[in-house]
């Protein structure tokens, strides 16, 4: 999970990180720079625990219907405006809106409230997710209106936004950060690279860290290359829409059975995947293995019961794997009868099945649980905290067949020589407020 | 109808006929010429078609034998072999397809399954019955991963490990598309198209294609004929939906097809087609090659020699109405001026002649009329001299008895009167008043004869006008029946008269004179009296 460290023990403080990455570097989720700029109220360690960020502390009434979050003393935003519980609550309301997992929110002196109509057990895991980061309204609107990574979004995280520069982001330290001065002055992250040409800039030296898909994780040892890998932290999972003709339940429950999730795991990403039809994967909650994984040709065909469904589309958004992902599970789908195309990725449009990838966002079985439900449109919140529990609430989702767990992938990054001490955040993300440079003065 | 009129016709239908006759030949000499030229340059076509086709086949069994020979190969089947894991060979064939440079590529394992496939790499893993196949090169139908075919020329081979041949090989499956790129690349004569016919629609039975995909399984059942699986060389076809009976044709028969294809509703749009099946080594009918040639260039001269036709018909038919009016003048107007001095001879009118002009028949038949005509003439004029005659001995004899009549009580009471002188004067006065009475009475009668006589020599001329000839019957019998019942014979009239009136153009006063001299006649001739029967019928 991290880096071996170099011969020098002590980290220097200056010099540039150069960054590539394939996608956007502000999208929530996988965008590195998003985690770097804006700090959240609650933070998880390794365990998958909510720590104190932002918030330094916190209690909860009524049966977790009710949670109040004292704010950090003496944090300040990048432009030198103290973190007040009004920016907080003016921040949150603007960032999750409706779809928030509790009802209101409301400043209450230098306390954030949070009051649910439904017990809340996993907010403070929740919060610490993308979709709750802290950031100055004013800036979050002028982000969010534009639609492109913005420069000028205040946060309080370890680095600021200096400019976007011909499609690169650079970040400055935040030199007054409540969690101490980065190491790196700064850092230059280029989005949409290919991974082909993040390679090559990494083994040319134009490039400190690149990304590594799973896919090519064995390629990217076999070239010698420096690589970090996190545990599976995201869900490789196919979307079946609950409507039209797979409103028909079996239909679903033919189409879990006709992927061959071997398949991809052994091929298309290269034995670097971990086969899983449960929402968490094995290592969290140990029950994984009563969720079945087998493909079941004869039974899916049975299934169909002599149907002959519509065409059929999947799309995912993804990359070249992605697409070839989509692709084999169309030729399986096909097999077991479903006549299914692979939508044109250039083209959005409604599809039956979307191939998708879910982050794991906490390591918490509880709240991971729930954040990966969240993902997929289920605001309901999940309270049990025994594997029985949970167990059931995955078991009763999951048999509605619209949503196939496949597999689960680890998240990797290739550093050059020059980068020490990298590390992986629980979500896979690089925790770059901790890496120094060697070459630095 | 009139000798002009049938001589006008003949004229006009022997022209159009021999025109049409040398139009017809004419196009149909030309519709088999270009029809040979359009059989020559189609065969010269599939000559280099073949020659094309096996030089393409012969690119990729070259490419695919490259590959199979290259040191890369070699290690990829022995590393195959030893470990049996296919993964880290998902994307070789793209990579070795793009250094073949072919469109189509697939390793297949020693099990028959697919390791790597360039044109659809998520079909790693099932079987390729194509790795199989006996043939150097083949033609196949390739399923494609948004689920359309495209047709190729392939070729299998086998990498060679350098062990026992016992030993299942890996082969290769390499291929070139036979698309509209193909077919840009064939020589073709100007006005010819040539078109590729696939069913490169989309999969009817994805089931049985993906787990059992044999070549024949695809191909053994045609689909409907789909106009936009029909390519040329630059894209679609227009007027793709007529070559459906052609082309299904081919399909169905394994046979290739020609015919005539009107493209548009227009005939220099037509096409003269043949369609060549191309088949799979099992004999299955894969697609199917269009050949087209143009036949404007022969509708176009066909029309500029109906339109030479068309012009010389209509100058025969006018040099026929000339000759016909020429004709007429010369012959046809001497017999139609016969006919109606024939006519007018008919009608009474027998001093008609005709001109006597030319030598020819109709000259000798005016002749011969005119002579005929004065004939008549003159055999009439002795007739009527004859007639004359007659009717004078007629009129003396009747003129004689009339008088006769008279004369003989004059003769009688001139000698009764002579031998009263004898008598006494008182009877000798009864005699002689009894005779001057007598003789008066004769004398008046003789009188009346020779007035009869008068009038009929001054026969007035008759004034004709429309009079009903029932009226003229009943004013005779009502001024003659009043008499007949006074004479002592008695006389009855007896009149039987039609009910529909019997117009007649007549004088009225002299037909009333005529029928009143008949009728005294017939009085005269009833001195016993009887029935006189006055009667007209229309």
């Amino acid at each position: 999970m991290a880096l071996p460290a170099s011969a020098r023990t002590r980290p220097h403080y200056g010099g540039t990180l150069r960054v590539e990455v394939e996608g956007d570097a502000w999208q929530r989720n996988a965008g590195l720079a998003r985690r770097l700029v804006l700090d959240g109220l609650t933070r998880l360690d390794a365990e998958g625990t909510a720590q104190p960020a932002l918030a330094d502390s916190w209690a909860t009434e009524s049966g977790n219907h009710l949670w109040q979050f004292g704010l950090r003393p003496g944090v300040h935003f990048h432009d030198g405006s103290a973190l007040t519980s009004t920016a907080v609550v003016a921040s949150l309301t603007a960032a999750c809106g409706a779809s928030c997992p509790w009802t209101a929110v409301r400043a209450v002196g230098s306390s954030v409230v949070f009051t649910g109509d439904s017990p809340m057990p996993n907010l403070p895991a929740l919060l610490a997710g993308d979709n709750y980061l802290i950031a100055l309204t004013e800036s979050w609107s002028a982000s969010t209106a534009g639609g492109v990574t913005p420069p000028n979004v205040k946060g309080t995280g370890p680095f600021q936004f200096t400019e976007l520069n011909n499609g690169k982001l650079i970040l400055a330290a935040n030199d007054s950060c409540w969690q101490g001065r980065p190491f790196v002055d700064k850092i230059e992250i280029a989005g949409h690279k290919s991974i082909r040409d993040q390679w090559l800039d990494l083994s040319v030296g134009r490039a400190d860290l690149v990304e590594v898909p799973a896919e090519q994780l064995r390629q990217a040892r076999e070239q010698h290359l420096t690589v970090a890998v996190s545990p599976p932290v995201e869900l490789l999972a196919l979307a079946v829409a609950d409507g039209g003709i797979l409103a028909n339940p079996n239909l679903r429950a033919a189409i879990a059975l006709a992927v061959d999730r071997g398949a991809l795991s052994n091929v298309i990403f290269q034995k670097q995947g971990e086969i899983a039809a449960s929402l968490l994967p094995s290592a969290l909650t140990g029950y994984s293995f009563l969720f079945s994984a087998d493909r079941d040709l004869n039974k899916a065909r049975e299934l169909r019961g002599g149907l002959t469904p519509p065409p059929l589309t999947i799309s995912t958004d993804g990359g070249a794997a992605m697409q070839l992902a989509a692709q084999r599970i169309a030729l399986n789908l096909r097999e077991a009868g479903f006549n299914v195309q692979v939508a044109d990725p250039g083209r959005p449009q409604f599809t039956d099945l979307v191939l998708l990838r879910l982050t794991l966002a906490s390591n918490h079985p509880r709240a991971g649980l729930e954040s990966l439900l969240r993902a997929v449109g289920v605001a309901t919140p999940v309270q049990e905290s025994d594997p029985a529990g949970l167990y059931r609430v995955e078991r009763e989702f999951l048999d509605t067949h619209t949503l196939i767990p496949l597999l689960y992938l680890p998240r990797a990054y290739a550093a050059s020589g020059r980068v020490r001490d990298l590390r992986l955040g629980p979500d896979g993300a690089p925790l770059l407020a901790g890496v120094s440079l060697e070459d630095a003065p | 109808m009139s000798l002009r009129q049938k001589l006008l016709l003949l004229f006009s239908l022997t022209v159009a006929a021999a025109v049409a006759a040398v139009a017809w030949t004419v196009l149909v000499r030309i519709r088999l010429v270009f029809e040979q030229r359009d059989q020559q340059e189609t065969a010269l076509f599939v000559s280099q078609f073949q020659r094309e086709f096996q030089h393409r086949s012969a690119e990729v069994a070259a490419a695919v034998d490259r590959t199979a020979a290259s040191e890369r190969m070699r290690v990829l089947a022995l590393e195959l072999a030893q470990s049996g894991d296919a993964s880290p060979y998902l994307n070789e064939a793209q990579t070795l397809a793009q250094d073949a440079q072919l469109d189509f590529f697939e390793i297949v394992g020693p099990d028959g399954k697919i390791v790597s496939s360039a044109q659809w790499p998520a079909r790693f893993g099932y079987p390729e019955p194509a790795a199989t196949a006996a043939a150097a090169t083949f033609l196949k139908r390739e399923e494609l991963p948004d689920g359309t075919t495209a047709l190729g020329i392939f070729a299998v081979r086998a990498v060679r490990r350098g062990e026992s041949a016992a030993e299942p090989p890996v082969r290769l499956v390499g291929g070139k598309r036979l698309d509209q790129g193909f077919l840009a690349d064939l020589p073709v004569a100007p006005g010819m198209q040539i078109c590729l016919y696939s069913d490169a629609g989309l999969n009817q039975n994805p089931e049985v294609s993906v787990t059992e995909a044999a070549p024949s399984a695809t191909a053994s059942s045609p689909t409907p004929f789909d106009p936009r699986h029909l390519v040329g060389a630059y894209g679609e076809v227009a007027s793709a939906a007529r070559y459906q009976t052609l082309i299904d044709a081919a399909r169905q028969s394994g046979q290739p097809a020609s015919g005539i294809l009107y493209l548009t509703d227009r005939r220099e749009d037509s096409v003269s087609a043949t369609a060549i099946p191309l088949k799979d080594g099992s004999g299955n009918v894969l697609a199917v090659l269009t050949v087209t040639i143009s036949r404007a260039g022969m509708v176009q001269a066909q029309q500029h020699i109906r339109a030479i036709a068309y012009g010389v018909a209509a100058a025969g038919i006018l040099f026929a109405i000339l000759c016909s009016l020429w004709i007429a003048a010369r012959v046809s107007r001497p017999i139609e001026r016969l006919a109606a001095a024939a006519e007018e001879v008919a009608g009474g009118n027998w001093e008609t002649r005709v001109p006597e002009g030319g030598r020819d028949e109709v000259g000798v038949l005016a002749r011969s009329f005119n002579h005929m005509t004065a004939q008549l003439a003159s055999q009439r004029e002795r007739l009527v001299q004859t007639e004359r005659v007659a009717a004078w001995r007629e009129l003396a004899r009747r003129l004689a008895h009339e008088l006769k009549n008279p004369l003989f009580p004059l003769q009688l009471t001139v000698e009764n009167l002579a031998r009263a002188r004898q008598l006494p004067e008182a009877e000798f006065d009864e005699v002689f008043r009894e005779s001057t009475a007598t003789l008066g009475m004769e004398i008046a009668n003789l009188k009346t004869i020779i007035g009869r006589f008068s009038d009929f020599s001054k026969m007035p001329k008759p004034e004709l006008e429309r009079i009903d000839a029932r009226d003229a019957i009943e004013r005779v019998r009502s001024l003659y029946e009043a008499a007949g019942d006074q004479d002592a014979a008695k006389i009855r009239f007896e009149v039987q008269l039609s009910a529909q009136s019997m117009p007649l153009d007549a004088d009225p006063e002299l037909l009333h004179r005529a029928m009143s001299n008949l009728v005294l006649n017939a009085m005269d001739a009833m001195p016993e009296g009887g029935t006189l029967t006055l009667s007209a019928q229309p």
